[in-house]
């Protein structure tokens, strides 16, 4: 069952490109990014006082390690969402394009059950993505940081004092490995429909996967007048993007009152495990999302593909 | 066990249709049988109950395993294909054989490698699959097959789309690279006449019945083509041939289990074709 989950990945990295093509294409848009945004800082040292650069003018260590970390959370961002919509389309490719390429045959006359074929996909959606994407994150913080102190050196400042050593890297790389881990766990409910949808869809998997999360909040409120699906999706997407959305909030008043939030300077201080395993809410997302994934299996197992 | 495959009442519905309908045979080890149907003959569906593909109603039973309920120990042993194009297109050469070896612990990835060597295929290992000729694709998708220390081999229309060339060297290598005794091959294909050499049994099935079931040893005994004209056709018709058409304006006449040698003083005897053979079978089950 296991042996044969590092071919099974594998092969879904061979198929899949874009699993690495993605997070590398933004990594590098991100650094040339930092290195224009300091050319042009260079060009107007006297007005722009913002970027990396500004940490330099600010009074203490705690302040430049909040600000720096704060700016090395930016790439984090963009790369996670960049990776959000990444899963999208693979888990609704995943079990889709093996049927219209017609490959499925050759792919079920191995000795290869279909439950650790669709699991390797679970996985490669849930675990390997956010993992390359990770790293991917990693690489363009210490391509922005070193272009930065190159900038800084050739400005005459000190790097190493003025970034590298107020930057809490272990901290920051930390929080984020486990929190890209806790979101893939917290949408999970999602990965296991569109695998679902990928695994029965004729044609157009995307709009048949989002058709029923659009339309049965509108069904439910009309026939039932309740909005319980509604919410459990307001739950499940809208309620972790305002934490976020907050949380950025809070390491922004930095700027204007120079308070110090605690997590910002240490983020791996914003994990709590206790708390997001103690959630109700993310033990029935596991539920549906294991329901969903058992039915693609048993839907990929049973279709009969003449 | 000498019988690979035991099939007892298996039958396939789809709603309504009846596509297997009560089919019972036995496949014997080290044989090479052919499946002979038309177009919807139920052909597929009963390879894909075979192979696991599809459940079905009755017993079936492949190298002893239930195939639906036991596919994963069955693809150990079984190796299919289906039609050229089901070679995933994206898949580079060696990423197909690094796969295959790596899932499948029957796999020699030397046997592959020197069955390679000998195509074209050979100088391609970096290639994509969507780069290749179809030929080159059944290349190396039957060097990967014969690779498989697998003990039954099932073809479905392996060399549809292919010219005639890629055809027989297709079969020529399928005897020489995988067949042994210890191996089974069960093929079903259109072009009939060019594996009848190559068959030690035929199996004719239409609309999800099997109507003949028999060794090619056997078939010669039970079935004579006769060639006749004028009178002795007249006297040959009264025999009761079971399918009569006309060449080059003499009459030929197919009989089963004939008599020979009444039949002798009518005009020349031959084997008759399995084409020939299964076309009249057809009509006559139409008829």
């Amino acid at each position: 069952m296991i042996a044969n989950q590092i071919p099974l990945i594998r092969r879904e990295l061979w198929e899949h490109r874009s699993i690495f093509v993605t997070p590398i294409v933004i990594g590098l848009i991100l650094s040339l990014g930092v290195l224009m945004t300091e050319g042009m800082l260079t060009a107007h040292t006297a007005e722009v006082d913002i970027g990396i650069a500004a940490a330099s003018n600010l009074p203490d260590e705690s302040h430049r390690s909040a600000v720096i970390n704060g700016l090395l959370f930016i790439p984090s961002v963009i790369i996670l969402i960049g990776m959000s919509i990444l899963v999208i389309f693979y888990s609704l490719d995943a079990l889709y394009a093996e049927r219209k390429d017609k490959s499925i045959l050759f792919w079920r006359s191995l000795p290869v059950t279909d439950a650790e074929t669709v699991i390797s996909k679970a996985l490669t959606a849930a675990l390997v993505i956010p993992l390359i994407s990770f790293v991917a994150i990693i690489a363009t913080q210490l391509i922005s940081m070193i272009l930065t102190s190159i900038w800084i050196m050739i400005e005459g400042g000190n790097a190493i004092h003025l970034i590298w050593e107020p930057a809490s890297l272990v901290s920051l790389w930390a929080a984020t490995l486990a929190g890209m881990l806790m979101l893939s766990l917290w949408f999970s409910p999602f990965l296991g429909w569109f695998l679902f949808v990928s695994a029965f869809a004729k044609r157009m998997p995307l709009l048949l996967a989002a058709l029923p999360i659009i339309m049965l909040p509108m069904l439910e409120n009309w026939i039932f007048g309740s909005k319980i699906f509604f919410e459990a999706f307001l739950l499940r997407t809208v309620e972790p993007v305002r934490d976020a959305a907050e949380t950025a909030k809070a390491s922004f008043q930095i700027s204007e009152n120079l308070r110090v939030s605690s997590f910002i300077a240490d983020p791996w201080q914003a994990i709590d495990f206790a708390n997001f395993f103690a959630k109700l809410d993310l033990w029935a997302g596991l539920i549906v999302s294991a329901t969903f994934i058992t039915a693609a299996v048993y839907v990929r197992r049973y279709r009969d593909e003449s | 066990m000498t019988s690979l495959v035991k099939a007892h009442g298996v039958s396939k519905h789809f709603g309504n249709v009846c596509a297997v309908d009560d089919v019972s045979f036995e496949i014997k080890k080290g044989r090479i049988m052919g499946l002979i149907g038309p177009n919807g003959a139920g052909k597929t569906t009963l390879l894909k109950a075979l192979l696991g593909l599809t459940d079905c109603d009755g017993e079936l039973s492949v190298l002893g395993l239930d195939p639906f309920r036991q596919r994963k120990d069955l693809m150990r042993n079984i190796c299919f294909i289906a039609d050229v194009a089901v070679l995933p297109r994206w898949i580079r050469v060696f990423q197909l054989l690094d796969f295959v070896e790596s899932t499948h612990p029957n796999f020699s990835r030397d046997k592959a490698e020197a069955l390679l060597e000998k195509t074209n295929v050979s100088a391609r290992r970096d290639s994509r699959v969507r780069e290749l000729s179809k030929g080159m694709v059944t290349q190396l998708h039957l060097s990967i097959i014969a690779a498989i220390d697998a003990r039954l081999l099932i073809l479905d229309e392996p060399t549809l789309g292919l010219d005639i060339i890629f055809r027989k060297e297709f079969y020529a290598n399928l005897l020489s690279d995988y067949f042994d005794e210890e191996r089974t091959i069960l093929v079903t294909t259109h072009q009939v006449e060019e594996i009848e050499n190559i068959l030690t049994d035929v199996m004719f099935i239409n609309e999800g019945r099997i109507i003949l079931d028999t060794t090619m040893d056997s078939l010669a005994d039970s079935y004579v083509e006769l060639m006749t004209s004028g009178e002795q056709a007249s006297k040959a018709r009264n025999m009761g041939p079971i399918a009569e058409r006309d060449i080059f304006g003499k009459s030929v006449m197919l009989f089963e289990r004939p008599d020979r040698g009444r039949l002798g003083e009518l005009g020349e005897l031959h084997t008759p074709s399995v084409a020939d053979l299964f076309v009249a079978k057809i009509k006559g089950a139409a008829a």
